[in-house]
């Protein structure tokens, strides 16, 4: 058994790497990842999964429904960190995956790949705790630095974590974007990872996150016409059911975080594609407790008391 | 619902436990700017940071209940003769609150701040008044601290160790605290009465309504037991050990004006915390305080504040009431999401 192989089984009973492993993993996955486009091209038949949020547990279950890689086809939409408990193991796993079976996975990045957002909501913490130093974190943010934008499934679904931006009506420009950055604050690249479809809009709208717009209905149908998108494949914004169409099934929410933070009650889903672009969507729940290994660490969400 | 002695006894040690929760969240407020408070440190042996969730719910629920309080304690507003009214807050349950010393800060002391909890905690508040000088000066040199008893007697300020599940208890605390039945009298249960079973929790409001005449019965705490979030909730604080007995009972918020009527209160008003963050909180105070931090936390903010109401009672005898409220002086809710920009952050 390889090295990889034996990282790979060790991260699946949810045990973090050493932190000389973790480098040299990132060095690998980089190399990888530096190939990929903005846009980078999938093939069906592919499983759709929206945001993981480090709740590694409940990303098992997601492979006991959507089957394990190789063997089913994965594109992961991103946010893969923060919130949860095991950020650094659910990260690791899927880049380990990458790195293994780099035709089988692709990650495309969210907004919480990012080291301002880390800072804030845990996975900088989570490294900090787990290694007693932020080196992980380091080589982590790094990486996230190299993940793609987006996807496009067999030219006919485009996938991205958040939405749409003012300054982009073609996939073309969306692929000279120099990604190989922090995400900023404005611009197509942050749009690409921020934004939001809204009901209530039409045309653009200001955000309430401080980032990306709120895009309407119009917006959407133009972009599909213009490049001969059948729909969006998009995450970013839990939805209680695990999935949700809007403008007309132009655009579709998936949400792969059952049970949000340990607080939201809600179910998840994934979106299967087979090699006909037909659709079935998967919706799970999150694991039990007593899958959650031994001893559990239980989750203490917080509450106003 | 039915507990063991034992199941009782862990729960009410797990019930205690949410007020150093609740102090630690406070306290994550300070830090990141949200509010005020010069004294609540004194009352957290272990700092944490709160997501900017927590740090937001928190100073909403700060920032109502705050709202409230002065426009009770606003002198002019009311009739002439009464512009110097002896005023009288009571808080149930007040855990290791320290609305009193802010008061006492800012120069609105109230004539007869009374506080009330589990003696375990009010033994722990006891100890921590007497040992930190800026507390313990704040009660004025006549005060009696003792901490065997878990009480302090002070001119303006009492804390008085108490079962509130005891109705009898009530009573003599009241004279005990030299509480005048007749004066004006604003009571606080933050996150209090739900964790009391519903016969308890009747009582209570029953006999607040009994003992005061002229008085606003303020209540902080869950709502909504019966959909996917609110299942999660019941679950994850059962789990903790302080199940929330009393939601069930009380689930919506016309249950909860409900309550209130029913145990003899002449009005009562319930609005959701995203309905009181959106329409009552300051709009300048949400454009500050929602710069304070990177945000990404929409739809479970909205599910939590629907999740979370401030009710308010009152009994007006005198018509001293009548502007009190939700309803007055909105400056127009301007929805809360407003563009905000994180520059500033890193």
């Amino acid at each position: 058994m390889s090295d990889l192989d034996r990282q790979i089984e060790q991260l699946k009973r949810c045990e973090p790497l050493k932190e000389s492993e973790v480098k040299a993993l990132c060095l690998k996955a980089m190399e990888i990842l530096v190939e990929e486009g903005n846009v980078q091209r999938v093939d069906a038949p592919v499983t759709i999964c929206g945001d993981i949020h480090g709740q590694f547990y409940d990303m098992k279950e997601l492979f006991k429904v959507g089957g394990d890689c190789p063997k089913t086809n994965y594109l992961f939409l991103g946010d893969f960190v923060d919130r949860g408990f095991y950020s650094v193991e659910t990260f690791l796993l899927l880049l380990a995956l990458k790195v293994r079976y780099p035709d089988r996975i692709t990650l495309i990045r969210g907004n919480h790949e990012s080291r301002q957002i880390t800072q804030v909501y845990g996975f900088y913490d989570e490294c900090l705790r787990k290694y007693g130093s932020v080196n992980v974190w380091r080589y982590c943010t790094d990486i996230f630095d190299y993940l793609s934008l987006s996807a496009l499934i067999e030219n006919k679904i485009f996938g991205v974590h958040g939405g749409l931006s003012p300054n982009i009506t073609t996939l073309d420009q969306i692929r000279t974007i120099d990604r190989k950055q922090e995400v900023p604050h404005d611009g197509a690249m942050c749009d690409l990872l921020w934004s939001d479809p809204e009901d209530s809009v039409e045309g653009w709208g200001l955000s309430p996150r401080g980032a990306g717009y709120l895009f309407g209905a119009n917006v959407v149908s133009s972009f599909n016409h213009s490049n001969n998108i059948d729909y969006i494949c998009r995450a970013h914004q839990l939805v209680m059911e695990g999935y949700k169409w809007m403008f007309n099934n132009q655009i579709v929410t998936v949400w792969s975080a059952p049970n949000y933070c340990y607080r939201c009650g809600n179910v998840a889903a994934i979106l299967e594609l087979d090699e006909n672009l037909n659709k079935q969507f998967r919706v799970f729940e999150a694991a039990p407790q007593e899958a959650r290994g031994v001893p559990s660490k239980k989750p203490a969400p917080d509450y106003f008391l | 619902m039915a507990t063991t002695v034992s199941g009782a006894h862990s729960s009410t040690v797990a019930i205690q436990a949410t007020n150093d929760d609740a102090a630690a969240s406070k306290l994550s407020c300070v830090k990141k700017g949200y509010i005020k408070d010069d004294y609540v440190h004194f009352f957290v042996r272990r700092p944490v940071r709160r997501s900017p969730i927590i740090n937001r719910g928190y100073f909403a629920r700060w920032a109502v209940l705050r709202r409230l309080l002065l426009q009770f304690l606003e002198p002019k507003c009311y009739s002439s003769e009464s512009i110097h009214m002896k005023k009288q807050i009571l808080s149930l349950g007040a855990g290791f609150d320290t609305t009193y010393f802010q008061l006492v800060e800012e120069g609105i002391t109230p004539y007869l701040y009374v506080e009330l909890d589990f003696k375990e905690v009010t033994s722990k508040k006891t100890a921590l008044i007497e040992h930190h000088a800026q507390l313990k000066e704040k009660l004025g040199a006549e005060a009696t601290i003792c901490k065997e008893k878990g009480e302090v007697l002070g001119d303006h300020y009492k804390l008085l160790p108490v079962d509130l599940r005891d109705i009898g208890q009530l009573d003599s605390v009241m004279a005990l605290a030299q509480l005048d039945s007749s004066l004006p009298t604003f009571i606080i249960a933050e996150c209090v009465l739900i964790y009391l079973d519903p016969n308890s929790t009747c009582s209570i409001v029953r006999w607040a309504s009994k003992a005061f005449s002229t008085a606003i019965f303020f209540v902080y705490e869950q709502i909504h037991p019966d959909d996917p979030f609110g299942e999660q909730m019941m679950k994850n604080l059962e789990s903790r050990g302080c199940p929330l007995l009393s939601l069930h009972a009380t689930p919506t918020l016309l249950a909860k004006e409900k309550l209130f009527l029913d145990q003899g209160w002449q009005r009562a008003v319930a609005w959701d915390m995203l309905k009181v963050y959106n329409e009552f909180i300051e709009t300048q105070e949400k454009r500050r305080i929602e710069r304070l931090e990177l945000f990404d936390e929409f739809e479970e903010w909205y599910m939590m504040q629907e999740h979370y109401c401030v009710a308010y009672a009152i009994n007006d005898a005198n018509g001293i009431f009548i502007d009190f409220g939700f309803s007055e002086n909105q400056t127009m809710a301007s929805p809360s999401q407003e563009s905000q920009h994180y520059e500033s952050m890193v």
